[in-house]
């Protein structure tokens, strides 16, 4: 118990269950919300994954800069998204992803 | 039990459930309620990581920014932003199998790395500075000044291209079918099919957000 | 002379290219402008460059002349260009150029090929004025006499076959000229089809030729023509009939025994079997009678006197390899001999005036191929320059009478039949006088064209036999080498179906002479100064049926009138050539003329072919017996259809009714030919059809695009469209990419070099990875099983040592892979020593790259 937050295989684990809770979300919910919300989990994961390998390896900052990064992406793909969810909302008056089959055979 | 042995039991309890909050729950605002507890658990492990201006960024953009946009199109969206209650479920299993499969997945990373023969690394004692403004700052605008200066214009395209995506046609649409299917493809919906459902004009939709709510 | 020597050397003689180009100048001009031209100046053009090219020929003929002198024969070359190469596998090459060549051969035909057709050009102005495709005809006529000239005066084997085709080409297209007409147009093709069936082999004997002597020009197979008697085995194929084993015994033995041939008998019996598609013989005669379908002047041209002689020119010209064959030559003379009695027979019994005179042109070539298959080349071909001119005279008079017929009777079937004329003598005198020039020299009347050459073929056919060529045998294994030798009784057969042929000749002949100009005119009942009834219909309508009149009335019409000049004219000139070019060779009164011009060109092929002892004192003779042929047939016929008007024929044909009807149908051998042979064609195509249509349509295509659309619909399961789905694939993905990375691979370059026995492994590397080995393959692992940083070792192996090297390969996740090497040092090559003395080779040392071999004294 007095080793928890030392060491970086923990925080390796934290994200990789992280990311399998947001995987998971994304694979098995219907709602194009949610979806959009366990791909942030994900992303919050591979952060979170990234600044512990930082704190590992010390000898520059690259890892938070990278994180840094991934958060301004986010950020802006957070914002197309939702405005693809609502143009699609607009087509289909519904979020359910099962809607979104136009490119069906 | 040190401060930082319970300070990151807790954060990371709190992160996990956040998760499961996410992706559990029935009603989307209370997902995005979820994410914004991650995001919180998360910003506690960055400070837990000498991380402090990520944290810092994590809890004013995820938070602050992202979540909010969440909750807006939530709120925008209405009663229909929620699981349908009458939709089918398609493809239930492949859906649950693949979730399932990746849970395996995981498992099995996990089997493994623990399984390998490295010993496990200890944090060192972190100089002084590491993850401060400063230290972030130099980086950004000197050897990553140019991702820094790509991601400017990767932000305004985003924006660009929300506003174009979102704004939508001007609602006044031609009850007329185009002649040619070139025409109709990129005045109407891409199949013939969906001719026939026509979108709900203003008044039906009122009439539907009077009658659901 | 002396101004055409200098500027036309013997090996540039660029007039040779002038004579064959000038028709076909004609016939594209004619061919493309020619409806816009008109009728004159179309007629005038194809006239001139007949006339020039006749001219021109003229003038390579007294050249020629001038330029032989004595034994050697005289030949002009005119070298085109280079066509194309033929590399053997050995690397050597045979260039096969566009060239013309003429000697004396040649230059012949060639003053026939163009004289006659230069004739019936003029003919054709006046026969064919009233029909539309006027331009047409004559440029096909010219393009005709390009193809002929071609064929004759080409230098090699490719150009010929180039001229081959193109006179099978336009007779195809000159048979069929009113292609309108089904029956026409089916009779152009017959004419293809068969003469392709002729081509066939053709082709072989081009490439045996080219196989063994190595060129196709003429000066190159003469030279090497005695390569042509190696044997070569036709049977069995392979090396054994497989079913013979099934009956065993000496039978098998028998079969199995090797036969051959040489190859000049396969040379000549493949030309033979093009010459009988070209030139109407058995068995490939049977589109000759059809071709009487197309207009008048084309039977004369191509079927008389050029295209049908092409196959005895091509006998001929490679007559020097004919004759290393006799097998081959007897069989050309039988054959021949054989045609001439069958179309003889067939002839008897036709009552259309073009069809008797076809059947006589098939018994006539007969004759010549007779001539030829015996050895007199020059007697064979004396007989195609005599029938030119007769057949050809017949058939313009032919046509002639044709001609004044229409001008009553349009249907074509009853325009040409002889029951419907009769008396046209008294109507028609510059045809008769002409046609009896004709008739004379065709039934042999002594002193005519036709008595001196066939007198001499038929001479010839009885004295005149092939020796075996000497060839170098390969030494006996058994085999069994065809040696044919000229039966003694031959000469017997060939002359008494000769004679009787004659007989039979003179027979027919006679009738058909009759019964067109003597007697009663059975055609109409002339009317003075008749009119045409209102419905009149011009001389280009060709279609049967529209007219019936009413047989109980009689037909009326106008008094049968002669041809205008353009048409006699021709008629004279044949006419005169038929009665006196017999005297250029008349060896009765030695003169030889024609002997001597020819001679040099056959002088090669005539070492071959020897006379029977006592041949001189035969010729006055068989003279006897030509005479009486002629006087017994033509008696005979005079009798019977001049005297008894006809009633002992028909009284015959009451009597053996199946007899009679069998000959009016050529002996049904077309028949036989569409039941079996077509009907041979039809089953195979068919059967192709339904392969076509259950094996290649069904399992080919349909079944292989069902299942592909098949394995598409349930791949088509997979695109649902929706992102899910996709991911869910993807997550998939990810496992086998996972596993991919996460399981680590043994692999090692191995670096072998069997001299030194030095070999180094180089393991790959990977993330993670650590090593351990078992170098000394002794089922343990060096340094005590511990993992290791170490990638590279090499070992050393003994001569033919064998060892197993085992590397295994752990990664970051600790999981372990295995992989063993086997290695075997060979003994060294000793392919390249020499051996001592004492059978053991001298061991080798090797310093570095650096041989020693040892010296016998360090070999202890």
């Amino acid at each position: 118990m007095n080793t928890l937050g030392y060491f970086v295989e923990q925080y390796v684990m934290l994200a990789g269950a992280l990311f399998t809770l947001g995987c998971v979300g994304f694979l098995v919910r219907r709602n194009v919300l949610v979806q959009l919300m366990s791909i942030e989990l994900m992303l919050n994961a591979v952060n979170l994954m990234l600044v512990a390998f930082n704190r590992q390896h010390m000898a520059d900052l690259n890892g938070q800069v990278f994180a840094f990064f991934i958060i301004a992406v986010a950020a802006a793909e957070v914002a197309v998204g939702l405005a693809i969810v609502l143009a699609f909302y607009r087509l289909k008056s519904s979020v359910q992803s099962d809607e979104a089959d136009q490119l069906r055979h | 039990m040190t401060v930082g042995n319970v300070f990151f039991l807790v954060a990371s309890a709190v992160a996990l459930f956040g998760a499961i909050m996410t992706i559990a729950s029935r009603s989307p605002i209370r997902s995005a309620v979820g994410l914004l507890i991650t995001i919180v658990g998360i910003a506690a492990l960055f400070l837990m990581l000498n991380a402090q201006f990520l944290a810092a960024i994590q809890l004013i953009v995820y938070a602050g920014a992202v979540v909010v946009l969440f909750v807006f199109v939530i709120m925008l969206l209405g009663p229909d932003a929620g699981d349908g209650e009458g939709t089918v479920a398609r493809a239930r299993l492949a859906r649950y199998g693949a979730g399932a499969f990746f849970v395996l997945l995981s498992l099995a990373a996990a089997h493994l790395v623990s399984r390998s023969d490295l010993v496990a690394h200890r944090f060192k004692v972190a100089p002084a500075g590491h993850g401060s403004v400063e230290g972030i700052g130099t980086l950004l605008f000197n050897s990553m000044v140019i991702p820094f200066e790509l991601a400017t214009a990767l932000l305004i395209v985003a924006v660009v291209g929300a506003i174009a995506v979102a704004r939508g046609k001007p609602h006044v649409r031609r009850e007329s079918k185009s002649a040619s299917p070139t025409a109709r493809m990129f005045h109407g919906p891409l199949m013939a099919r969906d001719a026939q459902r026509p979108l709900p004009t203003k008044a039906e939709r009122a009439a539907k957000a009077a009658g659901g709510a | 002379m002396q101004a055409i020597e200098a500027l036309f050397p013997a090996h540039n003689y660029t007039l040779l290219a002038f004579i064959v180009l000038l028709p076909l100048l004609g016939a594209a001009v004619n061919g493309i402008f020619g409806k816009r031209l008109g009728k004159e100046a179309v007629s005038l053009l194809a006239l001139s460059v007949m006339g020039i090219a006749f001219v021109l020929a003229v003038v390579t003929f007294l050249a020629l002349g001038h330029a032989q002198e004595g034994e050697e024969a005289a030949r002009f070359f005119w070298k085109g260009w280079e066509w194309f190469n033929l590399t053997r596998s050995d690397g050597s090459t045979t260039v096969l150029n566009v060239g013309f060549s003429v000697d004396a051969l040649n230059a012949t035909m060639a003053l026939v090929v163009t004289g006659v057709g230069f004739l019936i050009h003029l003919y054709s102005v006046s026969y064919m004025a009233e029909d539309p495709g006027f331009h047409r005809f004559l440029t096909y006529l010219n393009l005709f006499i390009f193809s002929m000239l071609v064929l004759i005066l080409g230098d090699s084997l490719p150009v010929l076959f180039v001229g081959w085709e193109g006179v099978g080409l336009c007779s195809y297209l000159l048979i069929g000229f009113w292609f309108e007409d089904d029956k026409n147009a089916a009779a152009g093709k017959k004419a293809f089809v068969t003469n392709r069936i002729g081509d066939f082999g053709l082709l072989v004997a081009m490439g045996l030729l080219l196989y063994y002597t190595g060129g196709l020009d003429w000066s190159t197979i003469d030279n090497n023509a005695k390569s042509l008697l190696t044997p070569i085995q036709v049977w069995p194929l392979g090396t054994h009939v497989p079913a013979a084993s099934l009956i065993g015994g000496s039978f098998e033995h028998w079969i199995n025994l090797p036969r051959c041939v040489s190859a000049a008998t396969l040379v000549g019996l493949a030309l033979f079997l093009g010459c009988a598609g070209k030139s109407a013989q058995l068995p490939l005669y049977v589109w000759l009678p059809d071709a009487m379908a197309g207009p008048t002047p084309v039977s004369a041209l191509i079927h008389a006197a050029t295209m049908v002689t092409a196959g005895v020119y091509l006998l001929c010209r490679l007559s020097f390899v004919m004759v290393l064959s006799p097998a081959a030559m007897a069989t050309v003379a039988v054959t021949g001999a054989l045609t001439a009695m069958f179309a003889a027979s067939i002839a008897f019994a036709q009552q259309d005036i073009k069809k008797v005179l076809a059947y006589s042109t098939v018994s006539q070539l007969g004759y010549m191929f007779l001539g030829v298959g015996v050895g007199a080349f020059a007697a064979g071909f004396f007989h195609v320059i005599t029938h030119a001119f007769f057949k050809a005279c017949m058939f313009l008079g032919a046509g002639s009478v044709i001609h004044a017929m229409h001008a009553r009777i349009h249907d074509t079937d009853a325009s040409q039949d002889v029951r419907n004329m009769g008396g046209l003598r008294k109507y028609m005198p510059i045809t008769f006088w002409t046609f009896t020039a004709a008739w004379a020299a065709i039934v042999g009347f002594p002193l005519t064209s036709g008595f001196f050459s066939k007198d001499e073929i038929l001479l010839r056919a009885y004295t005149s036999f092939v020796k075996t060529p000497i060839a170098t045998l390969s030494d006996g294994n058994g085999l069994s080498m065809e040696s044919f030798v000229w039966p003694t009784w031959l000469g017997t057969a060939l002359y008494a179906v000769g004679i009787l042929t004659a007989l039979m000749t003179a027979f027919y002949m006679t009738r058909l002479y009759i019964g067109t100009f003597f007697g009663e005119f059975r055609g109409w009942k002339i009317v003075k100064n008749w009119k045409e009834p209102a419905h009149a219909h011009g001389h280009d309508d060709h279609d049967h049926g529209h007219h019936h009149h009413d047989p109980s009335v009689p037909l009326e019409g106008p008094t049968p009138h002669e041809s205008p000049w353009q048409m006699w004219l021709p008629l004279a000139v044949l006419g005169f050539l038929a009665a006196f070019a017999g005297w250029l060779n008349a060896p009765l009164f030695h003169i030889e003329t024609m002997h001597h011009w020819l001679e040099p060109v056959f002088a090669r092929a005539s070492g071959s072919v020897e006379l029977i002892e006592g041949a001189e004192h035969l010729e006055y003779a068989f003279l006897g017996a030509a005479i009486a042929a002629f006087a017994g047939g033509s008696g005979i016929a005079y009798w019977i259809y001049a005297l008894q008007k006809g009633k002992p024929a028909q009284s015959f044909a009451e009597a053996m009714p199946g007899l009679h009807a069998l000959v009016v149908d050529k002996w049904r051998i077309d028949e036989i030919y569409e039941e079996y042979v077509i009907g041979a064609v039809d089953s195979l195509a068919e059967f192709f059809a339904w392969a076509d249509k259950w094996i290649v349509d069904f399992l080919l295509a349909r079944v292989t695009a069902f299942l592909v659309s098949t394995t598409g619909t349930a791949l088509r399961f997979a695109q649902t469209g929706r992102v899910q789905t996709y991911a869910a694939v993807m997550v998939l993905g990810l496992g086998g990419v996972g596993w991919f990375f996460v399981t680590p691979r043994a692999e090692a370059k191995v670096d072998a070099n069997d001299d030194s026995g030095v070999y180094s492994l180089t393991a790959a590397e990977g993330l993670g990875y650590s090593y351990r080995w078992d170098l000394n393959n002794d089922g343990k692992w060096d340094d005590k099983g511990d993992f290791g940083e170490k990638t590279q070792q090499s070992l050393n192996l003994a001569v033919k040592e064998n060892r197993t090297v085992r590397l295994e390969v752990k990664n970051a996740f600790g999981r372990t892979a295995l992989r063993s090497f086997n290695f075997e040092r060979p003994a060294p090559d000793r392919s390249g020593f020499t051996s001592q003395a004492d059978g053991n080779a001298a061991p080798v040392r090797r310093v570095g790259d650096v041989r020693v071999i040892p010296t016998p004294q360090e070999k202890k």
